[in-house]
């Protein structure tokens, strides 16, 4: 008995592990063939690039944590991208009520951050209220901010933001870039949400078992919209980021983002079908996808490669994972 | 009692139905009321959503009744627009195609329902089907750049290429047609060919990435303009704005700002306009009995330099 159980403890502690050491195995190969790799700008370079992922990530953990999906993130990352850039270029104008609004930076985040979180929360709404399912929903919110963001762009890039805007995205803060701080602020506050609060057992609780949550007396749609409020106000922050450091937002951006944010989910070894995974397992899976992306790039292997290559690393954390956890 | 019940509401359908056969049967029988439709491989792109509203304005400006369907880059997407317009009874199709070959059907079964396609910017690949092909000539234009590349890199130097998507035509004919001239000069390094899929975030990524490896680059040419933006965004944040000379290829709102402002060199200017009001003027034309249309119509590529930019205005030449 003991030793049976100390095994599975001793399985159980490797396989929090194991994201770590792919992405040592990982960090070796590419500094062994690239000696530009392991340099403080490109390390930099490199978690400035993760930033916009862990954002996003990090609310699609906890969506997933609910045994949930949110494939609406890259829609709703542009759209409050671009009400950001928006309003900060040409304010609103309520011509009938000849009133002009202008925007301060701040204002303008605020908003941005204002429209993910009801788009989040319609998600959540929907899903709990009609019982649709959440590939369903979500898959409809795609569509439907995807629409939402040409509507407000009218299909063109909005540039020429104001300078102080880009700082959000560029700039500095004791010697760490801003979108690293706030990609950090965002994961910190998820891990205590996820460890120490109420409503993170909850969302464990309900990954785990949605019938046995329910009967011991969790209000399982007021948790699952605020998850949803929260990964869509996160997709919001995303598009802020990006949209401050390229000084513009593109009606297309984000187009794909869901994947890659899935993807490092799924690395970072928590489960689709919910209950079991963490956040900091997440971070992991997000640097690992960006060193795999940086790595491919300063090997200049052919863009053809990488693909198969990026496919190939998914495929083999999640059989991994698989091969570790067979035993629950 | 039963049977009136039962048959009042089916007479009423039936009356309802004669009328609006009989409505859309006087529509198509009057010759004045012409219906184009503009199809559009995607709204995703900003020179292709100047493409659609260009011929959708211009068809309406002869006179014509329009509307624009989105095809979403799938060509299942596209025969559906096609099945639709065709029962909807338009008279004419102005067409961007999702694909060279994959379009080829469903251009075909207008041909067969006796409507006119005329393609715009991109061809499909097929000799008849198509009433003209109106063309953007990306290979000439790409070699244009390439000649100024060279002029401005003194020949000598190492470079960088960001591409389009790698399964997209458009990117490998702007490649090819760069290469054609730039590969004669043996003093031109290309140090890394990577793709951003025509993103000005992933652009703006892959060239920061790249700057770590090759801190040393003169020149970066890119498949398109959003690339461009994103790269020279790059550039600033490293410092290397002012030593790295940028190319792309388009002629964007906004990359033609840049050039204006001495921070991009070069575009491929691109005449969405030209393409979509010639396309309206060709159906025009044909409704007027014309038959003889050219089977391809080249619309050349400008190279937009600082030097000539005051010329040019997002997506054509100042008026």
């Amino acid at each position: 008995m003991q030793a049976t159980t100390t095994t599975k403890d001793y399985k159980q502690q490797l396989a929090k592990l194991q994201p770590l050491i792919a992405l040592f195995v990982l960090c070796a190969i590419i500094s062994l063939l690239s000696d530009k790799f392991l340099t403080v700008t490109n390390v930099w370079n490199v978690m400035r690039q993760i930033s916009v992922n862990i954002c996003i990530s990090t609310g699609m953990t906890l969506v997933v944590l609910m045994a949930g999906i949110d494939l609406s993130v890259g829609s709703i990352l542009a759209l409050g991208g671009a009400i950001t850039a928006g309003l900060l270029k040409n304010g609103v104008e309520f011509s009938s009520f000849n009133l002009y609004m202008g925007f301060t930076i701040l204002g303008a985040c605020l908003a941005g951050i204002l429209v993910g979180s009801v788009l989040g929360w319609f998600n959540g709404w929907t899903i709990t209220r009609f019982k649709v399912p959440p590939f369903v929903a979500t898959l409809a919110m795609l569509t439907i901010a995807r629409g939402l963001t040409m509507l407000w762009t009218k299909g063109f890039p909005i540039t020429g933001l104001e300078r102080n805007f880009s700082y959000l995205g560029t700039g500095w803060f004791l010697g760490i870039p801003l979108p690293v701080w706030i990609s950090g602020v965002v994961v910190i506050a998820a891990i205590l949400v996820t460890n120490k609060t109420k409503i993170g057992r909850y969302i464990y609780a309900i990954g785990g078992n949605e019938n046995a949550a329910r009967l011991s007396g969790i209000n399982i749609n007021r948790v699952k919209i605020a998850v949803y409020t929260i990964a869509g106000a996160l997709a919001a922050v995303g598009g802020l980021i990006v949209t401050s450091r390229l000084d513009a937002a593109q009606p297309n951006a984000g187009v794909g983002y869901e994947l890659d944010s899935i993807a490092a989910v799924v690395i970072g070894g928590t489960s689709l079908s919910g209950g079991r995974g963490t956040i900091l397992g997440t971070v992991l899976g997000a640097v690992i996808i960006g060193v795999l992306n940086n790595g491919l790039v300063l090997l200049n292997v052919s863009p053809f490669w990488q693909q198969v290559v990026k496919g190939l690393v998914i495929l083999a954390a999640v059989i991994i994972d698989k091969a570790n956890n067979k035993g629950e | 009692m039963k049977h009136s019940f039962a048959i009042k509401p089916f007479v009423a359908c039936l009356f309802v139905l004669m009328l609006l056969l009989c409505s859309c049967g006087n529509h198509a029988g009057s010759g004045k009321h012409k219906k184009i439709a503009v199809i559009v491989s995607t709204l995703n792109n900003p020179w292709f959503v100047v493409l659609a509203q260009t011929a959708a304005a211009q068809a309406q400006a002869l006179g014509y009744e329009t509307k624009i369907f989105d095809s979403q880059n799938n060509t299942s997407v596209e025969a559906d627009n096609f099945e639709n317009a065709i029962s909807a009874g338009y008279n004419a199709i102005l067409f961007n195609p999702t694909d060279a070959d994959g379009s080829v059907s469903n251009v075909q079964e207008a041909k067969s329902a006796g409507i006119p396609v005329f393609c715009m910017d991109r061809e499909v690949n097929s000799v008849d089907a198509a009433t003209s092909q109106i063309l953007s000539d990306s290979y000439s234009g790409c070699v244009a750049i390439g000649k100024y590349f060279v002029e401005k890199m003194n020949k000598r130097g190492k470079y960088v290429e960001i591409l389009g998507l790698v399964g997209d035509n458009n990117t490998w004919n702007r490649s090819k047609g760069f290469h054609s001239v730039v590969d004669f000069f043996p003093g031109l390094t290309m140090v890394a060919q990577q793709s951003a899929d025509f993103d000005r975030n992933k652009a703006m990524e892959v060239m920061e990435s790249i700057l770590q490896a090759h801190p040393d680059i003169n020149g970066v040419f890119c498949g398109n303009d959003a690339m461009a933006s994103g790269a020279y965004q790059a550039l600033v944040a490293a410092g290397k704005a002012n030593d790295v000379k940028v190319f792309g290829f388009d002629g964007a709102q906004d990359v033609i700002e840049s050039i204006q402002a001495k921070k991009i060199l070069a575009t491929g200017m691109q005449f969405p306009k030209v393409i979509a009001k010639t396309a309206a003027m060709y159906a025009d034309e044909y409704f007027k009995g014309k038959r003889d249309f050219p089977k391809k119509m080249p619309v050349e590529v400008e190279l937009v330099t600082q030097e000539n930019v005051n010329d040019y205005t997002g997506y054509g030449k100042k008026e």
